[in-house]
This record gives structure tokens, C-alpha cells and sequence, in this order.
């Protein structure tokens, strides 16, 4: 039985807590967030866990073997850091840092302590995502040239709106479209050079989006769209992989065989709305719980590792850089 | 009634233009004239036309001349018409270098002539749906335009250097090039782009690309013009544009209004059922010559669009962002 601790309790902490406590052996034992009605709202769900505001009494304790860390992005490293220096192994949501120092500590910390991190590139755990993976292993496409993906969705909010403040999160491009940059470098390997355009500096009011090309080592050239500039709810991606043998395509829009399409209520205060889902045996966010669990008990490596989701930062910096001045940057 | 003749059946455009000349009230085809005398005449046949020389063409009493002729002949092409008197509807690229563009612009001035250029993508009724939304205001601020030309590739003399002038780029890249300085009415400032060969083994062209743009208003924008649709692909390839405002996202697929069709063993195929552009264009610009007026489109509009693929190849070869050759009013 593994016990867990999760720092950081607003919608990923709980939603890895939920997938964490579905497993036989994982009991969540505590839950830490500054602020303390959400810690207590997290252990609430779960039976012994207990709550506090401060994550120092968290990671103190011993009886706790795993933390989750699902903090805002500029204190991720921190708390990887001061996990691993207690010995316990770590999960922590995407991106690794916030900037390439603190990863770097983070990295050190963890290799020092011999414990264990991964972290949370769900994408590798999309079944669109990696049935394309496999598509292209197979060579079905060949030789993979242009690759095309789109993340668009609302301006998110949280505490302290702190999504909204790029010193913290790294705006869409640090926080969203990691999770593209690290899929173009799961499908076309190292990438050479990154030139981005971003209104992440513009100071507009909860409003990003970015385009960037990227060339990979491999030759292969990738452009990559990301929006936070569309309604509240909207949610949509898109991939397409052309090679030298063929075309790979897949849109979130034409691929929800469900849809509900739901009639305002009688007094109007419930809008009319079209919903459109796509279900799955088990959902990305469980499938990843239970891969980083096994992971972890048979000492397997994990399917993103320290180094790859370290890449996709320094990607994600890069064409942050990009887009503030205008100009290439060269990767290593 | 606007007597037109067609120089060159090489860009398969022709064929397009030729059927929409035929239903266009205020126009008559007369005259079709290229240098391969069998197409010449098997056009001529087909579309009910004299088939003569080019020089037999210039002589005629035509006033308006529509150049299909493939891309680096244009220009020798559209001066010898303006010499001639005619006006002139060139098909896209207008030209594959600057100095080509600017001695058709001022051969055509010259001889008080009008010259067109034929960014048919102008005239899907979509993107114009978009653009009327665009510059109606319902965006709010533009900030942002995502652009795609994708296609599969021609071959033929597409695929070569000396008559195309370059590959993919030069091909896909001037329709949308133009759509974003008509949506966004401002001009480029700085072009990067990646371009390569990466899908099509021993083509001497590129054929695939990815550019950037700046706008002198601040809007940036990204085009791929690859030929990245395989010849499986259900339709020749896209025009897309997403426009990214204040108030609004507006992604447009022009040829988007199509249907599935599967055949027994055939791959399946999307038939396209939305209005012509090319008669569209075509009508625009027959009534324009008809009332002695420019046509919409000009050949400023051609050269503008040019540029951005000469800086493109330009800074792809040196890794750097670089400001289109020449942006002088």
C-alpha cells in the first residue's frame, strides 16, 4: 500500500487524487493547499486523509510515500525538489518548472535521492494520441514531413487567476502547448530550431494564442496553433501528420460520436447547448494513474521520462523567447 | 460584349476559365492561341474558338486576353499583350521574380491597359462571407490569422524550377498571401519561413513549407502551402482560413461545402457542390472591362503576393526573418 500526498488541491489535484485513489494500492493520506477549504473540500473525499494549509506539514510526513504536485507553475520544481529530498517518489502535473533553472534543481534533487518522477504529459495517454503513434511506427504514412496541431480553448481560470499572469504560468505556450510540443518531439524526434508569434506579451485581458513552427533535427517541419481566445466550454484539437507514403488526420470535432443536443428550459434560464463527447473505456488521466502506479511497483521506466518532459520546457521557453523578440531560436 | 482571347492552355485553369468565358453573357471566347498546336487546336474545337498564333492573337480585334501560360512565361507574355492593346487577366503567380511583376505592371500602365490577377479564392462565396465579417467588425480587433493552401502535387512543369520558379511555395503560397492582405487591408513586414522536399522523392522543387507573416498593424499569421495531400486524399487539397479577433474566432474552409462519395473499390472522394469561383471572378472581370474600369484585382495585388514568396525562400535559406523585397507604395 502506497500512501499519497497532494499538494495543490484545485481541478488537476483533484482529479489525480480521484484516479489515484481508484487503485488497489494507493490510499490518499493527506492533502495540502494554501488555501485551506480546498484541502479540506480534497480529503473530505477520501477516508483518513486529512488537510492542511501548509505543505511543509505535508512533505514532513513519513507515513507518505508519493506526492502529487498540481500547484500553479512557478512553484511545480519546488515542491518536486523538496519531495525528492524527503525520499518520496513524484508526480507532478505539466510543465516540470517554470523556468530551466529551477527544472535543472528539480532534476538534480531527484536524481540525488535516487526517487522517482514523472510527469504528467497526459497526452501519451490519449488514445488518439497514441494510435497515431503507432500509425506512424508502422511507417503508414512514411517518412513523416509536415506535422500540424491545434490545442483551442477558453482563457482558463483559477486562484488567483493566476493563468492569466505569463510570469507565472508561461501563458498558452508553457502551460497548453507543452503538451503539443512534447507530442511533436514524441513523433518527430529533436528539435532544431523554434520561431513562434504569440499574443502572450500583449497585456490583452484573459486572451493568448500562438503559432509556431518548429524544424525538427529529423528535417521534418511542425506548426503548432494554440488558442485561448475562444468561448468559455469550447474545447477542440487537431492533428495531421502528411509523410512521404501518406496522410494521417484526426479533428476533435468531426471525432464525438456523441452528441447532445440539449433544448433551453421552459423559462430560458438554462440555455440551449450542444454537447459533444467522445467516451473511452477509461479515461487519459486514469490510464496515466494507473501507468505512473505500475510504473513505480515493478520499476519500469515511465512512458515520459525526466529528460522529455525537461525537452519540452526548454521548447516551450524557446518559442516564448521566439515571440518576444522576434527571432529564431536554435535548440542545445 | 467583351471579345476574349486565351494565351496558353498550360495551367489546367484554362480549361476552367474557358467553360465560364462560354456562359458569361457579356463575354464571347474567340480567339484561343498556345504554342502546342495540337492543344491549340483540340481547345479550339472544344470551346468553339478560332485556334491561331499568338502573334495572330496580339493582331486580333480581342480587348482582353486571359495568360495561363506557365509561371516564369507570364511576364513575356502579359507585356506582349499590353503592347498589343489588350487587357490582360493573368493566372496566379503574376510573376517569379520582382523585376518580372514590376515590367508587367508597367508595360500594361504603359499602354493604358487594365491587369488582373487571377486570386480566384477571393471569389468562394465563404472566404468572402468571412472577409465581409472580418471587415464588418463582428471579429472585433484581428489579432491572429492561421492559413492553409494545401494540395497534392501537380507535377508537370509545376515540378519545374525554370518554368514554375519554385515549388510549393511559389504554387500555394500567393492565393492565401493575398487573401490575408485583403482581409487584413495592411501589407507584410516581415516573412520567416522553413521550406523543404521532404514528401515527394527527386522533385527538383520544394514541396513543403511553413511561413510566418507579420503585418504593418501587428497581426501575425502562418501559411502552409505544402503539397502534403496524398493521391489518395479525397479532394485536391484546402483553402483554409481562421481569423483570430477580440470578439470572435472565424475558421472558413473555402471549398468546404462538399459531399462523401464512396465508391466500391475506388477511394472515396469529396465532390465539391459550393458556387464557381472562377465564374465569379470571371464575371467581375468582364464587366469590368465592358465598363472601361480596373478590374478588383490588380497586379499590384499579384506583385504584393509575389514578394512574400521571394522573402519566404529568402529566409529559409537564411534562418532569419526577413522584410518582403520591396513594400514602396
Amino acid at each position: 500500500m502506497c500512501r499519497v500526498g497532494i499538494i495543490g488541491c484545485g481541478g488537476m489535484g483533484n482529479t489525480h487524487a480521484g484516479n489515484l485513489a481508484a487503485l488497489r494500492e494507493i490510499e490518499i493520506a493527506g492533502a495540502a493547499d494554501a488555501n485551506l477549504g480546498a484541502a479540506k473540500t480534497l480529503a473530505g473525499r477520501f477516508d483518513g486523509c486529512t488537510a492542511t494549509d501548509d505543505a511543509e506539514v505535508l512533505l514532513r510526513r513519513e507515513d507518505i510515500d508519493i506526492v502529487v504536485v498540481t500547484t500553479p507553475t512557478d512553484t511545480h520544481a519546488q515542491y518536486i525538489q523538496a519531495a525528492a529530498e524527503r525520499g518520496k517518489h513524484v508526480f507532478a502535473e505539466k510543465p516540470l518548472a517554470r523556468t530551466l533553472e529551477q527544472a535543472d534543481r528539480a532534476l538534480a534533487a531527484v536524481e540525488s535521492a535516487g526517487v522517482r518522477l514523472m510527469v504528467g504529459m497526459v497526452l501519451h495517454f490519449f488514445p488518439e494520441y497514441v494510435t497515431a503513434k503507432q500509425v506512424l511506427d508502422e511507417g503508414r504514412v512514411g517518412r513523416p514531413a509536415v506535422m500540424r496541431t491545434s490545442r483551442l480553448s477558453g482563457h482558463p481560470r483559477a486562484s488567483d487567476d493566476w493563468y492569466a499572469n505569463s510570469e507565472r504560468s508561461g501563458g498558452l505556450i508553457l502551460d497548453m502547448l507543452i503538451h503539443d510540443l512534447d507530442l511533436v518531439r514524441w513523433y518527430l524526434g529533436d528539435i532544431e530550431r523554434v520561431y513562434a508569434k504569440s499574443l502572450t506579451y500583449r497585456g490583452l485581458d484573459h486572451t493568448d494564442y500562438a503559432l509556431i513552427t518548429l524544424r525538427a533535427r529529423s528535417g521534418a517541419i511542425a506548426h503548432i496553433e494554440g488558442s485561448w481566445a475562444l468561448p468559455m466550454g469550447s474545447f477542440i484539437t487537431k492533428l495531421e501528420v502528411a509523410g512521404d507514403q501518406g496522410l494521417l488526420e484526426f479533428d476533435s470535432e468531426s471525432a464525438a460520436p456523441l452528441r447532445v443536443l440539449r433544448k433551453p428550459s421552459a423559462d430560458a434560464a438554462v440555455p440551449g447547448v450542444s454537447v459533444p463527447e467522445s467516451p473511452v473505456a477509461r479515461s487519459p488521466y486514469q490510464l496515466e494513474a494507473e501507468h505512473f502506479v505500475a510504473c513505480l511497483r515493478d520499476g519500469r521506466p515511465f512512458a515520459v521520462s525526466p529528460e522529455d518532459a525537461r525537452a519540452a520546457l526548454e521548447i516551450a521557453l524557446a518559442a516564448l523567447e521566439s515571440s518576444r523578440t522576434g527571432q529564431p531560436v536554435t535548440i542545445g | 460584349m467583351v471579345r476574349v482571347g486565351m494565351l496558353s492552355f498550360a495551367h489546367m485553369h484554362a480549361l476552367s476559365y474557358a467553360d465560364v468565358l462560354g456562359e458569361t453573357p457579356d463575354a464571347q471566347l474567340v480567339v484561343i492561341a498556345d504554342e502546342n498546336p495540337a492543344s491549340c487546336r483540340e481547345m479550339a474545337a472544344r470551346f468553339g474558338a478560332e485556334a491561331w498564333t499568338i502573334e495572330q492573337l496580339l493582331n486580333s480585334d480581342v480587348e482582353a486576353i486571359v495568360v495561363c501560360s506557365e509561371n516564369t512565361r507570364h511576364a513575356d507574355h502579359v507585356v506582349a499583350c499590353a503592347q498589343a492593346g489588350k487587357h490582360v487577366l493573368c493566372e496566379k503567380p503574376l510573376a517569379t521574380t520582382i523585376a518580372d511583376g514590376e515590367r508587367m505592371i508597367e508595360a500594361c500602365a504603359r499602354a493604358g491597359v487594365f491587369l488582373s490577377t487571377a486570386f480566384v479564392c477571393r471569389y468562394l462565396p465563404p472566404i468572402r462571407r468571412a472577409w465581409e465579417m472580418c471587415r464588418g467588425g463582428e471579429l472585433g480587433e484581428i489579432f491572429a490569422v492561421k492559413a492553409t493552401n494545401h494540395g497534392t502535387m501537380p507535377g508537370g512543369w509545376f515540378a519545374q524550377k525554370s518554368l514554375a520558379g519554385g515549388g510549393a511555395v511559389v504554387d500555394h503560397t500567393v492565393h492565401v498571401a493575398d487573401l490575408l492582405r485583403w482581409f487584413l487591408d495592411s501589407e507584410p513586414v516581415s516573412v520567416y519561413a522553413e521550406i523543404d522536399r521532404l514528401i515527394h522523392a527527386d522533385l527538383e522543387v520544394d514541396d513543403c513549407g511553413m511561413l510566418t507573416i507579420e503585418f504593418e498593424n501587428g497581426v501575425f499569421a502562418t501559411i502552409d502551402p505544402s503539397w502534403s495531400r496524398p493521391g489518395g486524399y479525397p479532394f485536391w487539397g484546402d483553402v483554409t482560413v481562421t481569423l483570430v479577433g477580440s470578439d470572435a474566432t472565424v475558421a472558413v474552409d473555402g471549398f468546404g461545402q462538399v459531399l462523401t462519395v464512396h465508391g466500391r473499390d475506388a477511394p472515396s472522394q469529396w465532390v465539391h457542390w459550393g458556387s464557381s469561383c472562377d465564374a465569379l471572378m470571371i464575371g467581375d472581370f468582364v464587366a469590368a472591362i465592358e465598363k472601361g474600369q480596373q478590374p478588383p484585382i490588380t497586379g499590384q495585388d499579384g506583385l504584393r503576393a509575389t514578394q512574400v514568396v521571394l522573402a519566404a525562400y529568402a529566409s529559409a535559406e537564411a534562418a532569419q526573418p526577413l522584410k518582403p523585397a520591396d513594400l514602396r507604395p
